[in-house]
């Protein structure tokens, strides 16, 4: 049970067991007063046949009113219960979800962000909460009444109480398991069909003014229209169980009659049954079925929840294994130990090989290097495995003196602040996308900020200043003023070390000033700033450029001007700065 | 909200089919419930009554058994058949909506975010809209007046008990209808909001880790959960309350009936027969409509995502020039005093640009960050109408305004590398090709110069490499360089690059740099935005686009 990961999911919800118990009630006793209805109903009709005392039907007059209002007034308590329980649900797996993610392993959480699991997490949180409105609590009502309701018709006569409970498992358990083989069969090839669709229209939205210009938009819709009739056709195998699943109600509400007509006349003839009986024996099925009439939908709904609750469950899972690490006890950052220090560092992801090797590096305060080699060579990796977010493959890194993928992440951020190339632009205020860095950051500290890296222009032209939103991924915001953003924030973060990924990509001819800013402390003055980048404009202003090669070994390193010329001349360092400065000049 | 919009029968076609077939069923439908009602009302009543056995009602049972089988056939052509034109009217309007919002441009598109997910996900709505609600509300018109009818004609007071409740119940419906369809807008709104904000949360998770910032936003996650509860519970009682009345009122009249006709048959004012057949039918007369009011919810999403759609296709479009396009060999294009406001800005970007780009001209555009660069471009290929100002052809047939040109002609000149370009669903050669097949030599010479060859190795299945949506499995970077040698591919007289830069390093750049002076040697007229000024060196002219702030009174 542990292993179904609807299950788990489900688990994840914590929900209340009163608050489910409460529902579940509701819902029995709103149906079981629709079958009650039905049961008195019939009873007080063959009776008056009869033609009794009218005090005799007083009662069941009463009752049949009762039954009335109380199926609709217990509906309503049943959905707006079991509402409540799934939206608390959803409320605390979003939680958890955040809580794991936030507290699971750094690597695993960077490989999350390349699939497209965090894309899906919105809807999968709420399928797995309808798995609570629209599959468990149904079933559990269905199953309590119908077992009630074949014990009762049992009490008149054994055999209709059997015919009864056959006929219920036919509509209760045979429909919902055609519907949900159906459902599977859609689902499987629906999936490919569906991805497809996605596809395509993401592709022909992205890309409409390309794709016009290049006459590929009708190709495209034939692509649309070929998927499009693939889901077609899955949903049309689907189809063929599911309509047998459909046929099965009304046949088993019509089978329990004839069932209960067959065997109940009879018994009335040989005066086994009460004619009076008789009626509620044949009339009350007709109600009874009212309840599993839902059960085959909420058999489909487990089934589709349960894609996304293994993708939920998959997410909980992937962020796992930060626990391996033993937190060192947190001691102040030693006087003595350098601000960032590293020994025969090798850098890599952990199920990948080493992609930076033998680095050693000692950051003091005030002091700037800039890393610089070809793309993919493993720079990123470097940069996250000094900021401890990555464990080094071998060697080590000190961050004040301890290793800051042991420490507390909030401890080793106050050592060491990491800004990636695709650092987040936050759906808020350009302020509180500032204080991200640190939480106390005063309007005029972040004016100052902004100011520093050329920002003041574009925040003197927004309609709120700094309290101006910025869109979804900071849309309504531009590549390079990003960039500078990304860079504000960081020289707002309180800790010694700033580690900065390709800070001045998409800038125009201002990049070189900020990377130079970045770089000769008038920016983050007293502090030790470390830029990767694979520019070289600007990097006259390092106290040291490291040049990695392609194999990720140090290729050379010194000043700007020692690798350009001297003794230790690195020829591909100069090939590339002159390739750059011939398009500059 | 119509039960049933027009305009849906009109632009899904497919549609229009299935409602005449549920229609159909939907009369067999209401001819078998009364029978059933009217047959076994029939064996149970002189059984009761002791005036037979079993042998008597044997028959009548028989036709009983018939009428059942009849009934759960219907149901089952209904299921069959429902999705079909479910699945095929969405898959128009889906095709109608990208075609359409492909034609209103991307700026159009980026203003209205909610079309990807109308044309991924809301569409499908419609399935519920069609396999459900339509087929109960085609029901609630056979069933519910044939079944009173026959009510009718066995006990008046009985009929007229259900006649004067029944009224009631589409006045209940329209307020169901009023309130759900605030709900539905308002849930739509609160979930995207909430769905946004925590995904936003959850996607800037590893940038606050590594400022060691992630505690703290989980009370912000409880809180939008908690805010998101009591919104739609809120909404949900509200919205329950007028069901529960709808239901309260259908029992109740049951109820009432079933009291009646046991008055009415103690006083022998009625007999058995009648008093059964008016209870079966009673319920039934009300089940359509409850089953209408039922799948509301689910057909509400369907009506609004159709109305959405319908949104997108009234979207009124330019009419597209007819003139033919001139030779672009031998063509100018003149850009006046072209001027476009920004979306959400108070900026002009550009305003007032003026450029002449004459046959096999190597023009460079450069300016500051916004200041309309690739704007300019979409102008000049018409794919956005500028505020102010026109693009004139000046060909050998005198200057014509691009808005007349016909788009296809034009277009058929122009290999455009957009800053982001688009790598189709399909192998790495599918994608460069695009439908013209190129000879290996050519390809090969392309790739070289463009370093698309040294990506290709790189790629397990090389050439034939599968490529996925958006062109994963490629950096940026790489797909620009795909674009590129896809532009020189390309027979294309004018080549459009926009910032081709942006991803590429030092030796990259150097790509870009021989492959434009390929171009040029090509003949090619070239028209490059650059940001770095490595690429102004290359081009004949530089013309500088600049914005200007809009002064607001």
């Amino acid at each position: 049970m542990s292993r179904d990961p609807l299950w788990r999911a489900v688990r994840l919800l914590d929900v209340d067991a009163r608050r489910v118990a409460g529902a579940v009630a509701a819902g029995v006793g709103g149906l079981g007063s629709a079958i009650a209805l039905a049961a008195v109903s019939a009873w007080l009709i063959a009776r008056a046949a009869q033609m009794p005392e009218v005090a005799v039907l007083n009662l069941a007059a009463v009752a049949v009113r009762l039954f009335g209002i109380s199926r609709g007034v217990l509906r309503y308590v049943e959905r707006l219960v079991s509402h409540d329980v799934a939206l608390r649900g959803m409320a605390t797996l979003r939680v958890r979800l955040y809580e794991r993610l936030a507290a699971g392993s750094p690597a695993g959480l960077l490989a999350l962000r390349r699939g497209d699991l965090l894309a899906r997490v919105g809807a999968d949180v709420d399928a797995v909460g309808d798995v609570v409105v629209r599959g468990l609590l149904p079933m559990a009502v269905a199953a309590v009444l119908g077992v009630g309701s074949a014990v009762a018709m049992g009490l008149f006569l054994p055999a209709a109480g059997l015919t009864l409970a056959a006929c219920l498992v036919l509509a209760g358990v045979v429909a919902p398991w055609l519907a949900r083989r159906g459902a599977r069969a859609t689902e499987r090839e629906a999936a490919a069909a569906r991805a497809d669709l996605a596809a395509v229209s993401q592709s022909l939205l992205d890309g409409a003014g390309e794709l016009r210009v290049a006459g590929r938009v009708e190709p495209m819709l034939a692509e649309l229209r070929a998927a499009d009739a693939r889901l077609a056709r899955a949903t049309d195998r689907g189809a063929v169980p599911a309509a047998v699943a459909a046929a099965l109600a009304p046949l088993a509400t019509g089978l329990a009659m004839l069932g209960a007509l067959l065997v109940a006349i009879p018994a009335t003839t040989s005066g086994v049954l009460d004619p009076v009986e008789l009626a509620v024996v044949v009339l009350t099925p007709l109600a009874v079925f009212e309840a599993s009439a839902v059960l085959p939908g909420a058999a489909v709904a487990l089934l589709r929840s349960r894609e996304a609750a293994r993708r939920v469950v998959e997410l909980v899972d992937g962020a796992q294994p930060a626990a391996a690490v033993s937190p060192v006890p947190v001691a102040e950052p030693g006087p003595d130990a350098p601000p960032l220090e590293a020994h025969h560092l090798a850098a890599g992801w952990p199920d990948g090989p080493a992609l930076v090797r033998g680095l050693d590096l000692e950051l003091t305060p005030g002091h700037s290097v800039a890393v610089v080699g070809p793309s993919g060579v493993g720079k990123t990796t470097l940069l996250l495995t000094l900021a401890g977010l990555l464990p080094p493959k071998s060697g080590e890194v000190l961050a004040g003196g301890e290793p800051p993928d042991r420490l507390e992440r909030a401890d080793a951020a106050a050592r060491v602040a990491l800004t990636t190339e695709d650092a987040h632009v936050f759906d808020t205020t350009v302020l509180e996308n500032l204080r991200v860095a640190r939480g106390d950051v005063t309007v005029q500290e972040a004016e100052d900020a902004c100011r520093a890296v050329g920002l003041d222009g574009w925040l003197e032209g927004l309609p709120e200043g700094l309290d101006t939103r910025i869109g979804a991924d900071g849309a309504a915001v531009s590549g390079g003023e990003r960039r500078r953003l990304l860079v504000a924030r960081a020289l707002l973060a309180p800790a010694p070390v700033l580690l900065l990924d390709e800070p001045t990509e998409h800038l125009d001819a201002g990049g070189r000033a900020l990377l130079t800013g970045l770089l000769d402390g008038s920016l983050a003055a007293g502090r030790a700033v470390l830029v990767v980048t694979h520019r070289l404009a600007g990097l006259e202003a390092a106290g040291e450029v490291i040049w990695l090669d392609r194999t990720g070994s140090v290729g050379a390193r010194g000043t700007h001007t020692e690798l350009l010329e001297g003794p230790r001349a690195v020829p591909a360092y100069r090939t590339a700065w002159q390739s750059e400065q011939q398009e500059i000049g | 909200m119509k039960p049933l919009d027009p305009r849906l029968l009109q632009r899904a076609t497919s549609a229009r089919r299935y409602v005449l077939l549920t229609a159909g069923l939907g009369g067999l439908t209401a001819a078998a419930v009364i029978l059933q009602a009217l047959l076994l009302a029939r064996v149970l009543s002189p059984v009761v009554l002791r005036t037979a056995d079993w042998a008597d009602v044997a028959p009548l049972v028989g036709w009983l058994a018939a009428v059942v089988a009849v009934r759960a056939g219907l149901v089952w052509a209904q299921e069959r058949f429902a999705h079909r034109s479910a699945t095929r009217a969405t898959a128009e309007l889906r095709e109608q909506v990208l075609a359409r919002a492909v034609t209103l441009g991307p700026r159009w598109i980026v203003a209205h975010p909610g079309v990807t997910t109308l044309a991924t996900r809301g569409l499908d709505a419609l399935e519920p809209y069609f396999v459900r609600y339509l087929p109960q509300l085609l029901l609630a018109a056979t069933v519910t007046p044939a079944a009173l009818v026959v009510v009718l004609t066995h006990d008046l007071i009985a009929a007229a008990t259900i006649a004067l409740t029944l009224p009631l119940i589409p006045v209940f419906m329209v307020l169901i209808g009023r309130m759900t369809q605030g709900y539905a807008d308002r849930r739509l709104a609160a979930m995207t909001r909430l769905g946004t904000q925590v995904l936003d949360l959850l996607a800037g998770l590893p940038t606050l880790r590594a400022l060691g910032r992630e505690r703290g936003p989980e009370r912000q996650v409880a809180e939008l959960g908690d805010a998101h509860r009591k919104a739609t519970m809120g909404t949900l009682r509200v919205a329950f309350l007028s069901g529960m009345t709808l239901e309260l009122l259908t029992t109740l009249s049951v109820a009432l009936v079933a009291v009646g006709v046991g008055f009415r048959l103690v006083f022998g004012d009625l007999d058995l027969v009648t008093g059964l057949a008016v209870l079966v039918l009673a319920p039934e007369v009300y089940l359509p409509l409850r089953q209408v009011g039922a799948h509301f919810h689910a057909s509400a999403d369907g009506v609004a995502a159709a109305e959405q759609a319908f949104a997108v296709l009234e979207e009124p479009v330019a009419e597209p020039g007819k003139a033919p396009a001139p030779d672009l060999t031998r063509t100018t294009v003149r850009l006046r005093d072209v001027t476009v406001a920004a979306p959400d800005r108070a900026h002009l970007a550009p305003a007032g640009l003026d450029l002449d780009l004459a046959p096999g001209e190597v023009v460079a555009l450069a300016g500051a960050n916004g200041a309309g660069k690739s704007t300019a471009v979409a102008v000049l290929l018409g794919l956005l109408a500028p505020d102010g100002g026109q693009v004139l052809l000046d060909g050998p047939d005198g200057p014509v305004p691009l808005a007349q040109v016909d788009p296809a002609g034009w277009w058929s000149q122009i290999a455009w590398v957009p800053q982001r370009p688009v790598i189709e669903p399909g192998t790495v050669r599918e994608a460069v090709e695009r439908g013209v097949p190129v000879e290996d030599r050519r390809l090969a010479a392309a790739a070289e110069l463009t370093g698309l060859d040294r990506v290709v190795d790189g790629l397990a299945g090389g050439w034939d490499q599968r490529l996925g949506q958006g062109g994963t499995g490629l950096s940026l970077g790489q797909r620009q360089r795909l674009a590129l040698t896809r532009a020189l591919l390309a027979p294309a007289p004018l080549v459009v690059l926009d910032e081709p830069t942006a991803h590429l390093d030092a030796g990259g750049e150097q790509v870009v740099l021989d492959a434009v002076r390929r171009l040029r040697d090509q003949g090619r007229t070239v028209l490059l935005v650059a940001h770095r000024t490595s690429l102004l060196e290359v081009a004949d002219r530089t013309v500088v686009v600049t914005a200007e702030a809009l002064v607001t009174p």
